[in-house]
């Protein structure tokens, strides 16, 4: 088996305290190869986004093990995990989260700019992006100006401006009709490929999922408390 | 120009895609704006009123004095010609004196008897003038304590005077004061020696700087009691108003401070999906706290510079135009002055600035500590 870009083990994830205490994830385990492209299913509140903002660093686990790219991530200081979610990880999230103060460019060119980069450099990047998720006639429009399928192509080209290895998506297609839904699930495949990535999609449309390589399906915990 | 500056610059302009926010941050702007206008305001009042003291004191006051440091007289010799000499630009006057008695018609007022050598005519100040009911032109009998033998016993020595001039008094002064020529002063106290020496530029702007420049040309004995000690009571008591009045007002930036740190707290509420999004593209904490620790200074230093141009072009105005007139009479001038200094200028930048900071403190704590996973469920 290839190198693996995500490793975890036995992880445990609640949230509360108390009798409110609800365990989202109990013992999980979960490996990703690198260029795969994994599918992870399930009903709601199943743990599918919880266990997607664990290996994208927005949070950490209760317990369990969790390595990626070969590196424990429980050893990484709160700058080194933003650093990673800047080089080594790309988010599409299932609602378009642009920012609304800056045109379809500068959008895509946060991570650059976050990075340090010149702007003219990343916004030059940014455009070749945006050409490359089919938007390039929409360079200078604002968010409150795109379509709902045109910001997820863009949250997209967002993803992949930090030239990233690992993509993460949260139902990227949950908030569009099916047309625009199959059309930006072609644009993550296409980019998965052309960009060498791995990649971990949640969702919830069995179909579109089982284009992946591979499916995980999570089952529920008991709630605890 | 970094994320940061990137993020605060299009935050502050482009808010007006978010019309309450905007509104609030309008409200915050012109609250810092306004505190501003009116610490400098304030200040360039006090400054102008101030001002007009001391000038008026540096014109009609003494500028140093020079005092016996033990004993009441000071040390004979030929160091006071030769301090004359090297000092021509000062007016020296050698004063003699002691306590007297004037005499009109209407009735007797104690008063001091300051003999000087330089003087040729009969002085009195305001105070005594008032307490006597005389003016210019009037006579009045100066009775000594000191005694002299007559066929008729020992009587107090006695001299009538015409007043010559009636002189103004410092600010804050109360004593009644007869000032002559040092020839009648010495029949009146018995040939007593000078007790002091008084030093003034013709300058009046010079006067803080008499007694540095003539502390090196007097003897031991001297003491040079500077334009600054003389006054000592009057200045601080101008420093003491001018410092309170500042901090009085200076809460009016600590209200517009508190309403900035409402406005920074409300744009963090707002902002928080945005901010989750930056966090998921790298943007660490630390660089969230900076970045609502600019915002926060951004909008004080903006409504500092607003409200200081404001105020000082108000002050400048003001004092131009001498529309606002004082009553003759009461006051010794005739407008409101206003004086605008960069050291006032600096105190209101640098308390807007503090104060912006302050109030970005907590917002932005808050912020960088916010979990990103509320951010994102939240959008």
């Amino acid at each position: 088996m290839s190198e693996a870009v995500v490793s975890a083990r036995g992880l445990c994830k609640r949230y509360g305290e108390g009798e409110r205490c609800v365990e989202v994830l109990r013992g999980l385990d979960f490996e990703v190869a690198r260029g795969e492209m994994v599918a992870v299913v399930g009903p709601s509140g199943v743990g599918k986004s919880t266990l997607l903002h664990l290996l994208g660093l927005l949070d950490r686990p209760d317990a369990g093990a969790l390595e990626l790219f070969g590196t424990d991530v429980a050893v990484l200081t709160v700058e080194e995990r933003a650093a990673w979610r800047n080089r080594r990880i790309g988010f599409v999230f299932q609602f378009h989260a642009m920012l609304s103060e800056f045109s379809l460019e500068e959008n895509v060119a946060m991570p650059l700019f976050i990075r340090g980069s010149a702007r003219r450099e990343a916004l030059a990047h940014a455009c070749g992006l945006v050409s490359a998720v089919s938007l390039g006639h929409r360079l200078g429009h604002y968010p409150d100006e795109l379509s709902g399928g045109e910001q997820q192509r863009a949250a997209v080209a967002r993803a992949l401006a930090g030239e990233p290895e690992l993509l993460l998506a949260d139902e990227p297609t949950g908030n569009l009709d099916a047309a625009a839904a199959a059309d930006v699930f072609c644009l993550l495949c296409e980019m998965h490929l052309s960009r060498s990535l791995t990649s971990v999609i949640v969702t919830h449309n069995e179909a579109l999922a089982a284009r992946c390589d591979r499916v995980v399906r999570l089952a529920g915990v008991a709630h605890v408390g | 120009m970094g994320v940061l500056g990137l993020l605060v610059g299009r935050y502050l302009i482009g808010l007006r895609r978010r019309t309450h926010v905007a509104a609030v941050s309008a409200i915050s702007f012109g609250a810092m704006g306004l505190g501003a206008a009116a610490l400098v305001l304030t200040l360039a009042l006090l400054e102008g009123f101030q001002s007009t003291i001391r000038k008026q004191l540096a014109a009609s006051g003494v500028h140093a004095e020079l005092r016996p440091r033990s004993g009441s007289t000071l040390p004979a010799g030929e160091w006071l010609q030769r301090l004359r000499a090297r000092h021509p630009d000062l007016e020296v006057r050698s004063v003699s004196g002691g306590s007297v008695w004037c005499i009109t018609s209407q009735g007797a007022q104690p008063a001091e008897l300051e003999a000087v050598d330089t003087v040729s005519r009969v002085e009195v100040n305001r105070v005594l003038a008032a307490r006597l009911g005389v003016g210019t032109g009037f006579d009045i009998i100066v009775a000594s304590p000191h005694l002299t033998l007559t066929p008729l016993g020992p009587l107090p020595r006695r001299r009538h005077l015409r007043i010559d001039a009636v002189t103004p008094v410092q600010p804050g002064e109360g004593r009644a004061v007869l000032t002559v020529p040092g020839a009648v002063g010495r029949t009146l106290l018995d040939g007593a020696a000078a007790r002091c020496v008084r030093l003034r530029a013709h300058e009046p702007d010079q006067a803080w700087a008499v007694a540095s420049r003539v502390q090196g040309d007097v003897p031991e004995g001297v003491e040079v009691v500077s334009f600054a000690e003389l006054n000592r009571p009057l200045l601080a008591a101008l420093a003491l108003e001018r410092v309170m009045i500042g901090f009085g007002v200076a809460l009016v930036m600590i209200v517009a401070a508190l309403n900035l740190l409402c406005n920074l707290a409300l744009l963090a509420a707002e902002k928080r999906a945005d901010v989750a999004v930056l966090a998921a593209c790298g943007l660490a904490p630390a660089q969230v706290r900076r970045l609502f620790l600019l915002l926060g200074l951004g909008v004080g230093a903006l409504g500092a510079a607003l409200g200081t141009t404001f105020g000082i072009a108000t002050a400048f105005v003001l004092d131009r135009s001498q529309i606002l007139r004082l009553p003759p009479g009461v006051f010794i001038v005739s407008h409101v002055p206003f004086r605008v200094t960069p050291s006032a200028v600096a105190v209101v930048v640098g308390v807007s600035l503090v104060a912006a900071l302050l109030a970005s403190l907590a917002p932005a704590r808050a912020a960088a500590r916010r979990d990103v996973l509320e951010g994102l469920r939240y959008e």
